[in-house]
């Protein structure tokens, strides 16, 4: 028998079944789906945050944090406002450096409507942080020195931002209310290139830290980020600012955490990974739960057409035409299922990925894994009934009903 | 071509143990039409599945076509019964989801000719056991009758030099029967050696030879020489 002809009756016998083939595939499709829409999901995200932390500075990019390791917190007594200043001055290693108080969700709008509240990520800092984030400005200037002194009410937004609140005008020297303060926009950034706070839709306000301080109640800063004068110096300017602020703020005796960007870059590595694994190996489970359904719907098959067998067999098919005909029949579901869940499992990661704001990463790697898997899956779950089939004696066969 | 010494068959073992058949000897020249007759339990389906290749005797020889039978594997077997033998069932046996072509070209498929040589093949056969006409029918749109014509021209498809039939008129009215019965007598006319397994004397009286079984042994032989 060659290979056309077992193609040629495996759909033939698939057809005599359209149904129970259908419902069948729909297990292995799903798991398939599964897969491939998590991975490609997954991928894809990662591959988002590690651009973005890429772009957010260069391998001379470090920060400072309280010791999360040990359970330490920012609050008021952690750092203090002249803290960059203090260990620019003292430390060679360290080039540039900003403090930054976070306001992770604040209302945005305009001061004549109380509708159209946008939501936004508040970042108080220094003039510094334009240099260590390699943000540029696209209109009017950062924030200053001076600005910072004298809690000046001024704000400098993102392009999105600008885009929501003044889709036709210019934004510079324009009033915004940010937590129903008003702040004049002196400046607007730049838009990067397909960023992910962009896809997010998360919209970005910079204001001095002081008048950031003012406007959300707190003294805390949350962390300092700076960079080095060279990468080599990287560590030595991580040490000397955790020395520096462990000995200015040693009346509380804080512990700080320095990282640069290759450590963040490997933890957003690690937990992504993490979590693909563990959705994968759900959907993994779907699959082996679909493959236990095409080895129980073979062996219905090798049991109804036990008496078929026995013709084919008195009619000259050997063990390995048998074997074949069930082997392909089960491959043939598992691939059809395949095929399908491909489909879905892609049409799927799109869906996410547009509800998400992030492009899917859909390898050729990953769709010929998922498709090789669904092929071994069908000849691993249609082995024992295709050898079930292939070793009835014919006579005892025909004598079945 | 066929010879048979000492065949006995026990299906099952100890007390539960049932001899189907009880050595039994025979010889069945080349060109023979022997019908097979006896009481249902006396061992001629089983005597006909043991000559058939489709099981193997308990203990006993057995030589087809010159060839120690026992002693072939089971793919040897399968050649075997694609090639030399044809088989016709009571209950037709065709495979409902083919059309007429298709099922006599199944035995043409294991034997690996072109898909032009198997239609052709199996156009022929169907032509001459009368069906030419239904070439593109399903079994369940026949009558028994046909379908029986359908399962003869299958057992043609390789050219088998011995035809087996299990009571190839059992499930037909007097007419099919008729007609499929003259089918036979063409065959054998024809050259070709048949072994038929029936209770219906009318039916073995067109045979050449009757045996008849009883008790897996056999107890009676009656042989014709002129042909009806």
């Amino acid at each position: 028998m060659n290979f056309a002809d077992l193609i040629q009756i495996v759909w033939e016998n698939l057809r005599a079944h359209r149904m129970r083939a259908v419902l069948t595939t729909i297990g292995i499709a799903i798991g398939i789906a599964g897969v491939i829409a998590v991975v490609a999901v997954g991928q894809g995200g990662q591959a988002v945050i590690i651009s973005e932390i890429e772009k957010m500075g260069s391998s001379l990019y470090f920060d400072i944090s309280p010791d999360y390791m040990r359970g330490e917190t920012a609050d008021s007594n952690t750092f203090s406002l002249d803290d960059p200043t203090i260990i620019k001055e003292l430390s060679p290693a360290v080039d540039k450096m900003a403090a930054i108080t976070l306001g992770p969700m604040v209302d945005v709008r305009l001061p004549n409507s109380d509708k159209n509240t946008i939501m936004a990520s508040l970042y108080g800092t220094n003039p510094d942080l334009i240099h260590i984030m390699n943000l540029s400005m696209e209109k009017g200037r950062f924030i200053t020195d001076l600005d910072v002194t004298s809690h000046s009410r001024v704000v400098v937004i993102d392009a999105g931002l600008a885009e929501d609140l003044f889709p036709k005008e210019d934004p510079l020297g324009k009033k915004i209310f940010v937590q129903d303060i008003p702040l004049t926009v002196v400046g607007v950034l730049e838009k990067a290139p397909s960023s992910m706070m962009d896809a997010f839709s998360v919209r970005m306000v910079y204001t001095p830290i002081t008048q950031a301080q003012d406007m959300l109640n707190t003294r805390v800063i949350n962390q300092l980020c700076g960079t080095a004068v060279s990468e080599e110096a990287l560590p030595q300017a991580i040490s000397d600012s955790i020395k520096i602020l462990e000995s200015r703020h040693s009346s509380v005796s804080k512990s700080y955490m320095g990282t640069t960007l290759d450590e963040q870059l490997e933890m957003v590595g690690n937990v992504t990974s993490i979590l693909t694994t563990i959705i994968g190996a759900v959907a993994g489970i779907a699959l082996l739960v679909g493959g236990v359904g095409v080895m129980n719907i073979m062996l219905v098959a090798v049991t109804e057409r036990t008496r078929e067998i026995g013709l084919l067999k008195a009619l000259g098919a050997r063990r390995r035409d048998i074997m074949q005909q069930f082997l392909g029949e089960a491959v043939a579901l598992c691939l059809l299922g395949g095929l399908i869940g491909m489909l879905i499992g892609i049409g799927g990661a799109f869906a996410i990925a547009l509800a998400a704001h992030w492009p899917p990463l859909i390898s050729v790697w990953t769709v010929l894994l998922a498709i090789g898997f669904s092929v071994i899956i069908g000849i691993f779950f249609g082995l024992y009934p295709a050898s079930r089939a292939a070793s009835l004696s014919p006579a005892e066969a025909l004598r079945h009903l | 071509m066929i010879s048979v010494s000492g065949l006995t068959k026990v299906f099952g073992s100890g007390d539960a143990a049932v001899h189907a058949l009880r050595g039994v000897d025979l010889e069945i020249p080349e060109g023979d039409f022997v019908a097979v007759m006896g009481p249902s339990g006396s061992g001629k389906s089983t005597f006909l599945s043991i000559l058939g290749c489709l099981e193997r005797p308990s203990s006993g020889e057995y030589y087809l076509d010159g060839r120690d039978v026992n002693s072939l594997e089971d793919d040897e077997l399968a050649d075997l019964r694609n090639k030399k033998l044809g088989f016709v069932f009571q209950s037709f046996n065709l495979l409902p989801r083919h059309n007429v072509l298709r099922n006599v070209e199944i035995p043409l498929i294991y034997a690996g000719a072109s898909r032009e040589e198997r239609r052709k093949r199996a156009q022929v056969l169907l032509e001459q056991v009368g069906l030419g006409h239904r070439l593109t029918h399903k079994p369940s749109e026949l009558s028994g009758g046909e379908q029986q014509r359908v399962a003869i021209a299958r057992a043609l498809a390789n050219d088998p030099l011995v035809i087996f039939a299990d009571e190839p008129t059992g499930n037909l009215d007097t007419k099919s029967s008729l007609e499929i019965m003259e089918i036979f007598q063409k065959m054998h006319r024809a050259g070709r050696t048949i072994v038929m397994v029936t209770h219906e004397p009318d039916i073995a009286a067109y045979a050449r030879r009757v045996i008849h079984f009883r008790d897996g042994e056999i107890v009676r032989e009656e042989a014709k020489d002129e042909l009806r």
